[in-house]
């Protein structure tokens, strides 16, 4: 393990990217923050800028006017880091696949830009906090 | 005004409509020539006057319809005037934006998705299609090949949906759509703010959708009538008990189906529960705005019970989907009614201790008082819904104006407050929380037995409304049939759609450190406060998002130095 990925799996930040999500994944990683689960005693913390981050929580089917947007952010965030497809929308665009304004789903517009990215997938719809916690740990146990 | 005096108001004007239909007292369709509908508009909003609830633009096959929906509350009605442009090849109507500020995004709107041309209409920027897509494309035209539209095809559209930059000044290269980021974690829908602003005082907002435009309305004539609920609740996380609610009495009305008495009860219960978690959220975020990140985190906590709650009994946190066409999914077993009284008293004592902590802070009442202030009269020309209209003293509530479920049969007041400021807003949010525990516990004691749900077999061909009082104000679905498995139109207008636009009124004039709390002050699926670029006209500054959080948050620690308070220093707060 290369010490950048050894240094990555400490205290991961993240940035949480909307990319036309219904709002429920969303406030499922504000809940991450708030006393109930309080992901912040791990270490993991919410950051305003994809600079600062080490992993992307990206949420929501990708819209057409979302998707440069997303692919900006993807090209800003310090490599290496993690690409979380949170929710069934933003893993396979969910109930919205047929959607005309849709060119989802994340995985797809990430590796328009990076063919290498590491994506892992947490499906649900929205998945519970604690789900999200379970697939950072999984995703995190075996870079 | 009541039933009989509106239907007298509205005969007035019978020479220049084609029909009066009313197949129930509270429901009104008038037909008119596409040439008369700017006067009629005209009659209906400003002599009668109604609400402007939204307009549906519809593609019939041979000719384009615009259908006007509006609302009297006095009487729960819902007035439609519907108007056909029979020409496919240039269709025009006159727009009524320049009277009805509140029409102008959805007019944009039906400019986009079916091509008609709204004349006069004094800004036709692209409103929800992506910048990318392609000129003279209109989705919802049902000879449209969708499979056609790939995106990335490099075109500029002749109509883009910013406002042009600011002319650069000597060596500026500021351009206001530098600001896609940050984004800021308690964003939902993604929407994109220009302020231009004159050192401190904002002149001019601007707002840019589509980031967020997933296509429900088409996607939802693809599915069958009973799919419907699952994807109309997806539309909004936090609203998803009452958009499908709304889908599914429209239905109903055109089915002439009455669900049993238990499922109304049940759907109450699920409504107002996901009231109480709604506003709750809004309350914490309204702290954080203002550097109270203490009440963020209570606020936040206090709301978890209500999910636990909303997951034993429709078996998921957020995303309930419990009402179908008919009745409901799934029904409370009576175990559990112990236990939701018992989590509601813990719900009411926390909200009360922050009811208390939010209503007595000297700091709070000098931070939000005077602040933001949308007037009577703007909140009725924009046409605003939800607490965002209660709190500027327009008494408008569907759950007592038109009522569905159970709430006829339940005792609860409409909360109201007249200032309009932010402070008002917050008032009325949470005294509602408590009006909503209130209704919660009289239902689950009134519970009447029996079964949830009756069996659909057809809907029959014709077109409805329906309308539900969601935790932001109302929100309104339209449904057409023609006999089929599908629906051949299905328009959704939820209340942020016409709330946003009221930015214009209540911002415009306030200093840029009250912007976020403005914006978020009619809880805009709470979002909206993020990609927010300033350009300042005289310094060509850009704030983001950070910045106006810290403006915002030093203005209640100024506040609070002044008032005596301990000083708390910035990297404190």
């Amino acid at each position: 393990m290369s010490w950048k990925i050894w240094s990555l799996k400490k205290s991961p930040w993240v940035f949480h990217v909307n990319t036309g999500a219904c709002n429920n994944c969303d406030i499922e990683i504000v809940n991450l923050l708030t006393p109930k689960f309080d992901v912040e005693r791990f270490g993991i913390k919410l950051v305003g800028s994809p600079r600062h981050a080490d992993a992307l929580l990206v949420t929501g089917v990708v819209t057409r006017q979302a998707a440069p947007r997303l692919q900006e952010v993807y090209r800003q965030t310090a490599k290496p880091c993690v690409v979380f497809a949170i929710g069934a929308c933003a893993c396979d665009k969910g109930i919205f696949t047929t959607g005309y304004h849709v060119v989802g789903p994340v995985d797809k517009i990430i590796r328009e830009v990076d063919p290498n990215a590491i994506i892992a997938y947490v499906p649900g719809c929205p998945p519970k906090p604690e789900a999200i916690i379970s697939g950072v740990v999984k995703a995190l146990s075996v870079l | 005004m009541n039933q009989e005096e509106l239907n007298n108001r509205l005969s007035e004007i019978e020479d220049r409509l084609e029909a009066i239909e009313q197949p129930a007292d509270n429901r009104i369709w008038l037909t008119c020539d596409a040439e008369n509908s700017y006067a009629v508009n005209k009659f209906l909003f400003e002599e009668v006057p109604l609400r402007f609830v939204i307009a549906t633009g519809i593609d019939s096959d041979d000719c384009f319809e615009v259908l006007y929906h509006y609302a009297y509350d006095q009487t729960g009605s819902i007035i439609t005037l519907k108007t056909k442009i029979h020409d496919r090849e240039n269709p025009a109507i006159e727009s009524i934006a320049p009277f009805l500020p509140g029409a102008e995004w959805i007019e944009r709107e039906i400019h986009d998705i079916l091509g008609i041309e709204f004349k006069n209409h004094p800004d036709m920027r692209r409103l929800i299609l992506s910048d990318d897509w392609p000129e003279g494309v209109y989705p919802l035209r049902k000879d449209t090949d969708l499979e056609a539209v790939k995106p990335g095809n490099g075109e500029t559209p002749s109509r883009p949906g910013f406002k042009p930059s600011p002319p650069k000044g000597a060596g500026q290269t500021v351009s206001p759509i530098l600001a896609v980021g940050p984004f800021h974690p308690l964003q939902e829908e993604m929407e994109f703010f220009q302020l231009t602003v004159d050192g401190e005082i904002v002149t001019d907002i601007d707002v840019r959708l589509s980031y967020n435009h997933r296509g429900v309305e088409k996607i939802s004539e693809s599915l069958q009538f009973d799919q419907i609920p699952f994807l109309v609740s997806r539309i909004c996380g936090i609203c998803s008990a009452t958009h499908p609610l709304a889908y599914v009495q429209a239905v109903e009305e055109l089915a002439g189906i009455t669900p049993p008495e238990r499922a109304l009860y049940v759907r109450t219960i699920i409504t107002e529960l996901e009231r109480i978690h709604s506003h709750l959220l809004w309350v914490g975020l309204a702290g954080h705005f203002i550097g109270y990140d203490t009440v963020f985190m209570w606020a936040w906590k206090y709301r978890e019970p209500v999910l636990d709650l909303l997951e034993e009994i429709t078996g998921n946190r957020n995303n309930y989907g419990n009402v179908k066409v008919g009745g409901c999914r799934e029904d409370i077993p009576n175990e559990l009614i112990p236990k939701i009284l018992k989590e509601l008293d813990q719900i009411e004592k926390k909200t009360e201790m922050l009811t208390k902590a939010v209503l007595d802070d000297p700091v709070l009442h000098a931070r939000l008082k005077g602040v933001g202030i949308l007037s009577k009269e703007d909140a009725i020309k924009y046409a605003v819904t939800g607490p965002t209209a209660r709190g500027s003293g327009v008494a408008i509530d569907v759950r007592r104006d038109d009522p569905y479920a159970a709430y006829a049969d339940l005792d609860w007041n409409v909360i109201t407050q007249t200032e309009g400021d932010v402070f008002a807003k917050a008032v009325v949010r949470l005294l509602e929380t408590f009006e909503s525990i209130k209704i919660v516990r009289q239902a689950l004691k009134k519970l009447p037995e029996g079964p949830v749900a009756v069996e659909v077999k057809e809907i029959p061909p014709g077109e409805t409304v329906g309308h539900v009082e969601a935790p932001r104000g109302e929100t309104f679905h339209y449904v057409r049939s023609d006999g089929g498995n599908r629906p051949v139109r299905h328009k959704v207008r939820a209340p942020s759609y016409v709330n946003v636009p009221s930015f214009k009124a209540s911002c415009i004039g306030g200093h840029i450190a009250d912007v976020t709390i403005t914006l978020a002050a009619v809880d805009p699926c709470y979002s909206c406060t993020e990609r927010l670029a300033v350009i300042d006209n005289n310094n060509k500054v850009i704030h983001d998002y950070d910045t106006l959080l810290r403006l915002s948050r030093e203005k209640t620690a100024q506040i609070k130095k002044e008032l005596g308070a301990p000083e708390l220093k910035m990297e404190d707060i």
